[in-house]
């Protein structure tokens, strides 16, 4: 087994002296004799090295000056080397001078790509602060992203729905909407009806108004139902809220039904009749009291039964002109009597009739509305707050601190087990060049 | 640099390979510099040397001086012989160097490299270098005078 000596790392005595002046002796600063003889060995080594041939320093020179890493080295070189051409004295040139302006020009060089990569370095750190920055933005904002568009609907983007003035008599021409989303409507031989909802979530927009599905002409039955979110301490505030609204458009509140409790779910049931040409703008300002959770509106079409009831109504009116008319001829008392038992009989079918009509029409005229109150005590979070952006944040980063670590479970392993290979390579191939220099 | 390759080496075609191997090297991992590392010229002569051991490393053989090629060159420059059989002297001392201590003074007079640049160039400690480079210039100084050398002795 070949033992290799490894000189100790402990200075030999004096030895810091002996090394100040070598080092003062070998740059010229001493003149003392022994000095003089260190020079002249270190003259004498150096002198046992063959200069670099002319010829190689203007190729490494000319190599350099390709690759961009010197300028103007070339033509020094070959200036260098016709005067040494010139002179026939190889030695005279000096080849450490070219290693150290070589290096010193990679060293200046460098210190400009340092500078140029620190640029790049301070960039590229701004650019992914900048980017996790808006990731994070986008983030916090799309967890709110269905929230703003539910809890406040822009009234001006509500097209009213489909409406007959309380009172018609006949089928009332419906205002086509313009509205872009489109559910698909189920239809029946009398009354199709058709209805939109959306909970609140993410990916769900906000209900249109039955309007997309109202046609000129046709007489249509319009119901909503919207379930909003509030605290227990405001749900009562928000109840008659919509009660004022309900008036202030004209309905009524037909039934209402408020239950605060101290602990658990609280919740208002409100049964409103609204003009049907009132309500999208009602459904709007209600929409704005809180954040909507849930919001359904529905149509059925009952122009069938409202056109049957005007001809039975138009019939029985024509029979009681009829029987006027030929009560007006009678002459006998038979004639009479019997014509004014018909009258009687008309006039209550006429009173039917009417009846219907008014029915049908005040069911087209005006739209039930069922609204929901839930007293959560967390909806008082609900909103785009500084507590629920922080919240977020937090949520965020605790994500970005989970995917790090799994990153990391993986990475960190990865990257010891290759520095550790790629430590033994370094060590063995550095072991392997010390062989050589123990070479026999 | 090309002094201290074909010094060690004893080759001039593979110093030459060699020296415009180092620079390129340097160009290429001139990012990597760090000045509180080394300076260029130690980190330069680090990777001379590194391509000097693996060439070394390859050819498995000593490295050896054509002493009569340098002394045909010597007598050619006109030097004088005396200057002439000095260097002879001192050729003969540094052979008898063993390789490893050769290289230190190569490295020190050909480099021009200060202890901390030795060290860095060789992986070692300051310290360890100054010890090394003491017991390598001692040895030839002793080699030299034993040869009669009198003037470095």
């Amino acid at each position: 087994m070949r033992i290799v000596p490894f000189p100790t790392d402990e200075p030999l005595p004096g030895q810091e002296t002996w090394t100040a002046e070598l080092e003062a002796a070998l740059r010229g600063e001493s003149q003392r004799p022994d000095a003089r003889a260190w020079r002249e060995l270190r003259d004498d080594v150096r002198a046992l090295a063959p200069a670099m041939t002319p010829a190689f320093e203007v190729r490494l020179a000319q190599e350099l000056e390709r690759r961009g890493a010197l300028e103007g080295s070339a033509r020094e070189a070959e200036t260098r080397m016709h005067s040494h051409d010139s002179a026939r004295s190889p030695r005279r040139i000096s080849t450490g001078d070219t290693s150290a302006s070589l290096s010193g020009a990679f060293a200046r060089r460098r210190r400009g790509s340092w500078s140029l990569a620190s640029h790049r370095r301070s960039a590229l750190a701004a650019t992914a602060t900048v980017t996790v920055a808006l990731v994070a933005t986008l983030l916090i904002l799309g967890s709110h992203g269905s929230t703003p568009a539910v809890e406040s609907p822009a009234p001006m983007q509500r097209t009213p729905g489909a409406a007959l003035s309380p009172g018609a008599r006949g089928p009332k021409a419906t205002a086509p909407s313009s509205r872009s989303s489109t559910p698909t409507p189920s239809a029946t031989s009398e009354g199709s009806s058709a209805s939109t909802g959306a909970q609140a979530s993410p990916s769900i927009a906000a209900p249109s108004a039955t309007g997309a599905f109202s046609a000129p002409g046709r007489v249509q039955q319009l119901a909503a139902s919207i379930t909003l979110d509030s605290s227990p301490q405001n749900l009562q505030v928000t109840s008659d809220q919509v009660a004022q609204l309900t008036v202030r458009d004209g309905g009524y509140v037909q039934s209402s039904n408020v239950q605060v409790q101290r602990q658990g779910a609280s919740e208002a049931t409100l049964a409103l009749r609204l003009p049907s040409a009132r309500l999208a703008a009602a459904l709007a300002a209600i929409a704005r009291l809180a954040p909507v959770r849930a919001e359904n509106q529905s149509l059925q079409d009952i122009t069938g039964a409202y056109n049957a009831a005007h001809r039975q109504l138009s019939d029985a009116e024509a029979e009681q002109r009829a029987l006027l008319h030929a009560l007006a001829a009678a002459s006998t008392e038979a004639q009479i009597d019997s014509l004014h038992t018909r009258l009687a009989a008309s006039r209550t079918a006429i009173t039917r009739a009417q009846s219907s009509v008014n029915s049908i029409s005040a069911r087209a005229s005006t739209s039930e509305v069922e609204v929901s109150i839930l007293g959560d005590t967390r909806a008082g979070n609900e909103g785009l707050t500084f507590h629920k952006g922080f919240h977020d944040a937090g949520q965020i980063l605790l994500v970005v601190v989970i995917a790090i670590l799994i990153l990391a479970a993986v990475l960190v392993p990865l990257a010891l087990l290759i520095a550790g290979v790629a430590g033994t390579r370094r060590t063995w191939r550095r072991y392997q060049r010390e062989r050589a220099l123990d070479a026999p | 640099m090309h002094g201290y390759l074909i010094s060690l080496l004893g080759d001039r075609s593979t110093a030459e390979d060699l020296t415009a191997l180092a620079f390129e090297r340097l160009y290429r991992s001139r990012l990597r510099l760090d000045r509180r590392r080394g300076t260029p010229r130690a980190w330069l002569f680090s990777i001379a040397r590194n391509a000097a051991l693996d060439e070394l490393r390859q050819r498995r053989r000593r490295t050896s001086y054509d002493l009569g090629e340098n002394l045909v060159d010597d007598r050619a420059s006109g030097d004088a012989l005396e200057d002439v059989e000095r260097r002879a002297t001192v050729l003969d001392a540094l052979a008898s160097l063993p390789l490893r201590e050769r290289e230190l003074v190569l490295l020190k007079f050909h480099g021009q490299l200060s202890n901390g640049e030795l060290a860095r160039a060789l992986g070692i400690s300051e310290s360890n270098a100054g010890t090394r480079l003491h017991r390598a210039l001692t040895q030839l100084r002793k080699h030299c005078a034993e040869a009669g050398h009198e003037e470095v002795a």
